[in-house]
């Protein structure tokens, strides 16, 4: 099986797993970059949001195949030093109950904000239509997306 | 009453600083016995660097103990927030209780904590004072140093080792709400840090050294069991190391999750089943059993009057049926637990709401003494009562023994999670009401049907408190009606049940406040009015095991609907409903929801909440719950498990939803400033939203909802 090349957070890295390996397992067992999360693995609840070349995808429905060549960032390679914008906004709003959906809302604010500056309501709703909160920190999630895009001062 | 014998004592040596073990028993609540009361446990050290390390005695799922616990300790110790570090305690003899759950961490630790605080800060003033050669009383702390009358100043860091060779005072006086500096003020959860960085640990998060993973393959059926399989097609999957027979069924174990789930895929394509006795269990069967229910024999929970007589003797009489159905707690972190064994001892790593009961039956299932099993607490991706249960952490456990070894995790998949849940169960509700010949509400009675939760809780024993239990939310019915009868009618099923956010007052306190809203509306009265007169001019009032200060549930009432403007004109469609709830009297809170239904789609545009908890220890913690309380009440208005041969129908998030953010309505959180002690707030938004939501419905389409999920098509 020859190994798959990937760059993952501006590192290269190889691995050695099958390449029909879903993405997100091929980040958490393979590379140990277990911030980004296993919710559903049928690509309905959001928890493994990562970049793939600049977009947000579902790394549970991402396999390995698909990401060979292309550069990875998950929530780990947003910011050195937690300085990433929606970062921030996400601690000056206090966002997290839990947590565990987190780092998914986190890729998918800072891809649309990439996208889309000033994101307006129905922009967020469209943009968070496949992520799940179950402790519900949909309103915090909304402002921390309008502070992040220098809504909120 | 039972007399608090908290004690604190220095349990750590001059050179680590200030070590300070607070050993408490917590005073059990009545009906409880010191058995299953609470026996939190703290320590606190205070290090030569000043920096300060908070234990908590309780799991951290969200709910945020591990902010507002250590902010108590924080707040009598005047600590440098900045300068503490926050650890969960590990069950064993020092953390006799972590269980956490029915909204009680804070007010079971509450007081406690503080005293440990306020004892650490008096024994540093003294040794401050000793060093300085003044009073102990000329001393005063700030923000992590202790200050003399001569403009001393020194870091409790280059006190603590002097302090921990002094004697702990026993009543150190406690701070005055109005001196508060940490308490009451917005902190942000001390774990935001490291989940916006990917860096916090979660269950299924933990990696060991040389670790391996597990699927299990179970029975869809509830208890089935692997009859006859062939693991050569699952050993072919490359990274599959093992498949073993667990008494769950069948675990396929390899050195990545991917691995470990299609193998267990290609075993399940060969595995025949047993399905056991319960594979004609369905929802339609347990539905016509609990229709049964309604008018056979039933255990009281609360009989006032004679509801039977009133009733009769009525001049109107008005009855509806209620139905809450089967609910999953759909956590969006799937159960999971990673277990080492090595020689006469053991290691597991959890997300456990019952850390305790979890290393005593995991321990049982490996052949170790508790002790010899040490449990770490993981951070926990969503709770709501799931893991109060001990299934899964014992499954894991059952894993790495027929393995031989580990360290192994098992990762539940979501169907596996749903399917496998420990279900909240349905329930189907009949309420009568009497209406005398002056129009006023005489009787009520709420007879509620179905499997008893408690039951999950007590080996499969008829608790003494069954009734009560099941029909709580029902039986604490606040309202001053003369003749009152609220009783329980079991029917059992075979699904594993457990707690779930909210327990039965979810769905009781849906039925009684509907029902309630369709009397006022029966009598022609407007829905706030109504409750407000039937609440009356009354203090506190008892009901069985709690008791409820009616004045407190007025008040919030009023808020709720004066800031949501009731009784302003809307437009056509549009409506206000309203609940409230006195949370096992403890908690109060009321809701104003303003909903529109366009189409036959609903749409929750606000929710209006008021509570009254007590003294808020963090409002920014507090409204996180609120906010999250009614997303959970409004999801499980569109969610349900259903059973049929024996397994649930829905499988994932595709057919069990979860409310999504462009369903989330606004939410205002409105505290009642109080002095009283501090209760809890995980649960008690929950029970409320979904009342105040159905009975917006009928005040905007005139459509009464008395069945829950709200099927398509109905309003």
């Amino acid at each position: 099986m020859p190994a798959t090349q990937l760059t993952v957070n501006g590192r290269a890295r190889t691995v050695d797993a099958d390449t029909d390996t879903p993405l997100l397992w091929v980040l958490r067992d393979n590379l140990g970059l277990t911030g980004t999360k296993f919710g559903c693995g049928q690509g309905v609840c959001g928890a493994c949001t990562v970049h793939l070349d600049g977009q947000a995808v579902k790394s549970c429905q991402t396999s390995l195949k698909e990401a060979a060549g292309r550069s990875v960032v998950t929530v780990e390679g947003l910011s050195k030093d937690r300085s990433h914008p929606v970062q921030k906004a996400w601690i000056a709003e206090d966002v997290a109950q839990c947590g565990y959906c987190q780092p998914g809302m986190i890729m998918t604010a800072a891809a649309l904000l990439k996208r889309k500056a000033h994101p307006t309501d129905h922009d967020i709703d469209e943009a968070f239509a496949d992520h799940i909160c179950r402790c519900g920190t949909y309103p915090r999630i909304r402002k921390a997306v309008k502070r992040a895009a220098g809504g909120v001062q | 009453m039972t007399s608090r014998r908290d004690f604190l004592k220095v349990t750590g040596a001059a050179g680590a600083g200030l070590v300070l073990g607070l050993h408490l028993e917590a005073r059990p609540r009545s009906g409880e016995t010191t058995k299953t009361a609470f026996h939190p446990n703290a320590f606190l050290t205070i290090r030569p660097d000043g920096t300060a390390q908070i234990t908590v005695p309780k799991t951290e799922m969200g709910q945020g103990v591990r902010t507002a616990l250590p902010l108590a300790v924080a707040e009598e110790l005047d600590l440098d927030w900045s300068k503490v570090e926050v650890v969960t305690g590990q069950p064993g003899p020092e953390f006799k209780s972590m269980q956490t759950g029915g909204s009680t961490s804070v007010s079971t630790t509450w007081t406690p904590l503080r005293k440990a605080g306020a004892a650490a800060r008096e024994m540093l003033k003294a040794a401050a004072a000793a060093r300085w050669k003044v009073g102990t009383a000329q001393c005063r702390t700030e923000r992590g140093f202790v200050l003399g009358p001569d403009g001393q100043k020194l870091g409790y860091g280059d006190l603590a080792g002097a302090a921990a060779k002094l004697p702990v005072p026993k009543d150190a006086p406690l701070k005055k709400a109005a001196d508060y500096r940490l308490v009451g003020k917005r902190t942000p959860r001390f774990d935001g840090p490291a989940i916006v960085t990917g860096k916090a640990i979660f269950g299924l998060d933990v990696r060991r050294p040389g670790q391996r993973f597990a699927a299990v393959l179970r029975c869809a059926v509830i208890g089935g069991q692997p009859k006859a399989w062939d693991d050569a097609k699952a050993k072919a999957v490359r990274g599959v190391k093992a498949v073993v027979k667990v008494p769950t069924g069948l675990a396929v174990i390899a050195d990545s999750t991917w691995a470990a789930f299609k193998g267990r895929d290609a075993l399940a394509a060969t595995t025949t089943w047993e399905e056991g006795a319960a594979r004609d269990f369905s929802s339609s069967a347990l539905a016509a059993k609990m229709k049964a229910a309604l008018t056979g024999p039933a255990d009281d929970a609360r009989r006032e009057g004679d509801p039977a007589k009133v009733l009769a003797a009525a001049a109107k009489v008005l009855e509806a049926e209620y139905s809450f159905p089967y609910q999953a707690h759909a956590t969006v972190e799937p159960m999971n637990a990673t277990t080492a064994l090595s020689e006469g001892a053991a290691e597991m790593w959890m997300g456990s709401q019952s850390p305790n009961r979890a290393q005593e039956r995991a321990a049982a299932t490996l052949g170790l003494k508790p002790e010899q099993l040490k449990v770490n607490v993981a951070l926990i991706g969503g709770g709501f009562g799931r893991r109060l249960g001990t299934d899964f952490s014992t499954e894991a456990a059952q894993v790495a023994k027929a393995a031989g070894g580990g360290p192994i995790q098992v990762v539940w998949d979501r169907e596996d999670d749903l399917r496998h849940d420990l279900h909240h169960p349905a329930t189907l509700h009949r309420l009568r009401a009497g209406i005398d010949g002056a129009g006023a509400l005489a009787a009520w009675t709420h007879r509620i049907a179905g499997p008893a939760v408690l039951r999950s809780w007590t080996g499969g024993q008829k608790a003494p408190s069954q009734a009560t239990t099941e029909t709580n939310g029902a039986y604490d019915i606040p309202y001053a009606i003369p003749a009152v009868a609220v009783d329980f009618a079991e029917v059992e099923a075979p699904t594993p049940l457990g707690w779930w956010r909210g327990i039965q007052i979810v769905p009781n306190v849906f039925a009684r406040e509907c029902f309630l809203d369709e009397v006022a509306h029966a009598l022609g009265k407007d829905p706030l009015r109504f409750r407000l007169d039937l609440l009356g001019n009354r203090g506190i009032v008892k009901f069985g095991r709690d008791k409820a200060d009616i004045r407190r549930l007025k008040k919030v009432l009023e808020v709720a609907a004066a800031k949501a403007g009731w009784g302003r004109k809307l437009p056509a469609g549009r409506g206000l409903g309203l609940a409230c709830h006195a949370y096992d009297g403890r908690t109060y809170a009321a809701e104003v929801a303003e909903v529109s239904v366009v189409k036959g789609r609903l749409k929750v545009h606000k929710v209006t909440c008021a509570v009254d908890c007590g003294l808020v220890v963090n409002p920014s913690g507090l409204e996180s719950q609120v906010e999250g309380g009614i997303a959970f009440g409004l999801s499980a208005l569109f969610s349900q498990i259903t059973w049929e041969k024996g397994r649930t129908v829905q499988t994932g998030y595709h057919d069990f939803p979860v409310l999504r953010l462009a369903d989330m309505p606004v939410v205002e959180t409105h505290v009642i400033p109080s002095a009283e002690a501090p209760s809890g707030m995980g649960e008690p938004p929950v029970p409320v939203a979904i009342p105040a939501v159905l009975n917006a419905v009928f005040a905007a389409t005139g459509k009464r909802i008395r069945k829950v999920p709200i099927e398509d098509g109905l309003i």
